[in-house]
């Protein structure tokens, strides 16, 4: 359930390999004409269900809860979810949909390959007319140019788009990577100082010793680790390469700042260095032996359950582990950084995230409506709305959050327990039924990013970045933390003044699609990667490490890994280019 | 008219009548043959529609398909695919080893098909009427259980947390799990175990149901001879199973390839996937989760390809040992 997030929060690094040029428009079907001239109706006599197709959705079937009543109130239309990731069978649903010509009414992809082919598949429509009178999404007219370049009509429309500089990190309080442990677990060790990756091995050692068993009884490992996004290479292992700076495009890992280039299946390499961390951790007995069999919502439930002490990513364990409860106590994954660390952070997207896009589809039923609720997912209330899930957007004003006395937004009492109660609440009635977490947007895309500022506040989206929230969760482990991270408030303050992070400008750059035969290539080699890094990571000796290491270099080469490397290498490069251009141009 | 007019016309109704006799019987003869050509023409549109029409779809293997653009959209690119799996040593040798797989777990499958047998004749044996039909039932029923059940069976059972390594490390045989599933040793022979586990008793049920054919007065004539139990399973029962068991190992010989993914897809994982990938598991690997539809076409073409030679081999076999051929 948590693949949402990250699609949301590390979706251009993990997708990047599968990219597209957006620029091949071959067919796509001459504009309907819009029903009326001049602005969207208010209201809409007629009920209609929209069939979206969201590759991103991990919800299928008919949205419900207090989302689906604003969008019935607002539109008098209701979301028919149609989720990939929930069918299963990987590109299928895609596949099969798209040779019937039909999408869906409203189409969310997921990747720009998905883009590239809708195009020129002509699946979208052209919402040139309806353009015209999508006011919310015209104050983001750069990206949306830049998604639909020429002068071929308005086929998609970009998402995480933001106003903010992109040398700017568009995460809010915490970064997307960085190397999370158990705060509470490390006091009791002594705060040791962690000089390098390697050296947590002791440190995470020491924290397992100390704390063996959780309080179901189960035993505890420092690491757990899981298969289901291993894409390129083995997700987990590309984790470490981004506390140093480092972030995938295809088999490359490339600096932030585009100083250097690796190839991943170098022995000297970032990704292999992580994997030689995770043999130590296995050899010491730190690795969940579990990890190259559970997927993400078991490992999710044994951070919940207190069983694993170190997290790759603060939106995995925090959410899991930091309740109200553990946090008063003192417990919680809090940062503990590493003396060398230079984190990787996404700068804010001025032309959006490419490789998500949103579309209108060809045969859609009522396009004019389709437009205006797009239109909606872009306007203030629709960020509040739709960026619950992903973005940590605050939710619908007047339903979580209203002004505070000083006109300052803060989370009213439901709101207070929706995000940090456990949400056992249920939704009011103006508001529609159930709980809050079962009404959010199923839509999981950002149109726009929450650490936007909203110009009738004064402060982001994000509820995290209030100043009424940082003193609503002050508790003992913040506290703590706070203590022995030189009175930072909150860890991306720390990582600013004292120089660890690194941010990649956001370029909106898009890699062009692979030819088939690379596509092909890539998809044989990766399987070989995957297999063999798994293999290496649970190695006990470093005798097995190294001849599986040697194996794996073999093996790709022969299967044509240079071919494929050597196109990386050339996207890698691109991209750093058009970051160098993005920072000069918006700087 | 004079009577030599009259005659004539009489011949010549005569000829007519008996031409149009011929005629007619022609058409009843030809009715017949149409009706049963009738009745054979739902089985010849059934093999049509579903063995050689399907065969269409190899000219997938000649273009770079993308289903948003459809065939005629798609760029044809010759035989690029087919050059592809032979290209390099590490190509050849992936395949190689795919096929080295396919017929290993077939073959191992046809060497164990004895064991039904054993089975039936031994339960046979038993006189107790409601034991054997409780065994029968218990052994029977794995059949009907999905391969995705089985493997849900197998990991609670066997995963690093499962029952058995609770178990051995709770009563403190051993530290650290052992890796039943996740592990790269053995796989043919723990696949073998889990399709003998799921099939053994269902194949029992043909030959128990050729026991009862067996003409009682053999046992009766044998236990006169004194023949005991034993014997009697040796030189009566089995003999007599012999062939119904030829027959299905035939059938199972042409099957070689076809053993089947869904067992091999639920038990995959990144440690066992060098000897587990069988063909067609590789073809569904390559289609569906690397999302190369051509390339995957060509792959399964192999697969014809290869059943062809096998079946002629089959055939060469045939026709030395028992000297005539089967096709």
């Amino acid at each position: 359930m948590k693949r949402r997030e990250f699609l949301a929060m590390a979706g251009i690094g993990t997708l990047a390999s599968v990219t597209l040029s957006s620029c091949s428009l071959i067919s796509g079907d001459s504009p309907k004409a819009a029903s009326t001239s001049g602005a969207f109706p208010t209201t809409w006599k007629k009920e209609i269900t929209v069939d979206v197709f969201d590759d991103l959705a991990n919800y299928q079937g008919i949205q419900s809860g207090w989302f689906a009543k604003i969008v019935k109130d607002k539109f008098n239309m209701k979301l028919n979810m149609i989720a990939p990731n929930v069918a299963g069978g990987g590109e299928t649903l895609f596949n099969t949909r798209s040779a019937a010509g039909d999408l869906g009414d409203l189409v969310v992809l997921g990747s720009s390959q998905h883009l590239d082919e809708a195009l020129k598949g002509g699946l979208l429509l052209d919402a040139s007319t309806y353009y015209k009178n999508m006011t919310s999404v015209a104050g983001y007219k750069q990206a949306v140019t830049k998604t639909n370049p020429g002068d071929k009509g308005t086929f998609a429309f970009p998402t995480s788009v933001s106003k903010l500089k992109p040398t700017q990190s568009s995460e809010s309080t915490e970064p997307t990577f960085g190397p999370y442990l158990r705060w509470d677990l490390y006091a009791d060790a002594g705060y040791p100082k962690i000089g390098t990756l390697e050296d947590l091995v002791p440190v995470l050692e020491d924290m397992q010793k100390s704390n063996p068993k959780a309080p179901n009884g189960k035993p505890v490992y420092a690491l757990s680790l899981f298969k289901d996004w291993d894409g390129n290479m083995m997700n987990n292992a590309k984790q470490p390469a981004c506390y140093y700076g480092y972030d995938e495009m295809g088999f490359v890992l490339a600096a932030a700042d585009g100083s250097a280039y690796e190839s991943i299946i170098d022995s000297d390499s970032h990704y292999v260095r992580s994997l030689k961390f995770f043999s130590a951790a296995s050899k010491k007995g730190l690795v969940d032996p579990d990890s190259p069999t559970q997927n993400y919502s078991t490992m999710y439930a044994k951070y919940q359950a207190g069983e694993v002490l170190f997290a790759f990513w603060p939106w995995l364990a925090q959410p899991a582990y930091n309740t109200t409860e553990n946090m008063s106590a003192g417990k919680g994954f809090e940062i503990a950084p590493l003396k060398d660390m230079k984190i990787f952070s996404y700068g804010a997207e001025v032309y959006g995230n490419s490789n998500y896009a949103i579309g209108i589809g060809v045969k859609a039923s009522d396009p004019e409506r389709v437009a205006a609720f797009i239109d909606w997912l872009y306007s203030t209330d629709g960020v509040y709305a739709n960026g619950s899930q992903t973005g940590s957007a605050a939710g619908p004003k007047g339903l979580t959050w209203d002004l505070n006395s000083a006109k300052k937004p803060a989370l009213n009492a439901f709101g207070q327990n929706a995000f940090l109660g456990g949400g056992t609440k249920q939704v009011p009635a103006k508001w529609g039924s159930g709980k809050y977490a079962d009404g959010v947007s199923a839509l999981n895309v950002t149109t726009v990013t929450a650490v936007d500022k909203d110009p009738s506040t004064g402060y982001s989206f994000a509820y995290q970045m209030w100043p009424s929230y940082q003193k609503l969760i002050i508790n003992p482990l913040t506290k703590d933390w706070s203590k022995h991270m030189d009175g930072a408030s909150t860890t991306m303050e720390y990582l600013r003044d004292n120089k660890k992070i690194i941010v990649a400008p956001g370029s909106g750059y898009v890699a062009p699609a692979d030819s088939s035969e690379i596509q092909t290539l890539r998809n044989q080699i990766k399987a070989v990667i995957v297999a063999d890094s798994w293999k290496m990571a649970m190695a006990t000796s470093t005798k097995q490490f190294d001849s599986l290491l040697k194996d794996m270099q073999d093996t790709v080469k022969g299967l044509g890994y240079a071919k494929v490397l050597k196109v990386d290498m050339e996207h890698a490069k691109e991209q750093n280019k058009t970051r160098l251009e993005v920072a000069k141009k918006f700087g | 008219m004079t009577t030599q007019a009259v005659l004539q016309e009489a011949v010549t109704d005569e000829v007519v009548e008996s031409k149009s006799h011929r005629r007619a019987k022609r058409p009843r003869a030809g009715k017949k043959s149409v009706g049963m050509f009738l009745c054979i023409l739902p089985f010849l549109a059934l093999v049509f529609v579903f063995s050689y029409l399907p065969l269409y779809g190899w000219i997938f293997s000649l273009y770079d398909y993308q289903p948003a653009l459809g065939l005629s959209g798609s760029d044809f690119v010759g035989f690029q695919w087919f050059e592809m799996l032979v290209r390099s040593p590490t190509q050849l040798a992936q395949i190689t080893q795919v096929l080295v797989n396919t017929l290993a777990m077939s073959f191992l499958g046809i060497l164990t098909s004895f064991l039904p047998i054993v089975f039936a004749v031994f339960l046979n044996e038993v006189k107790a009427p409601w034991f054997r039909n409780v065994v029968q039932t218990l052994t029977t029923l794995p059949n009907f259980i999905s391969w995705v059940l089985v493997y849900m069976i197998a990991f609670s059972l066997f995963s690093s947390s499962g029952l058995v390594n609770s178990v051995l490390t709770d009563s403190g045989i051993i530290t650290t799990p052992i890796k039943f599933l996740d592990s790269g040793d053995h796989v043919w022979l723990t696949m073998l175990l889990w399709s003998l586990w799921k099939g053994v008793g269902w194949g029992a049920i043909i030959y128990l149901a050729a026991i009862t054919g067996i003409d009682p007065a053999l046992y009766e004539s044998a236990k006169i001879d004194g023949a005991g139990r034993f014997q009697l399973m040796r030189h009566i029962t089995i003999p007599q199973l012999m062939p119904t068991y030829v027959v299905l190992l035939m059938l199972s010989v042409a099957n070689l390839l076809n053993n089947g993914m869904d067992q091999y897809y639920v038990f995959q994982n990144a440690f066992n996937m060098k000897h587990i990938q069988v063909l067609d598991l590789y073809v569904y690997n390559v289609g569906m989760t690397g999302n190369n539809l051509s390339l995957a076409t060509a792959i399964g073409m192999l697969k014809s390809l290869i059943s062809v030679i096998l079946l002629v081999v089959v055939n060469l076999i045939a026709k030395r040992a028992r000297g005539t051929s089967i096709i």
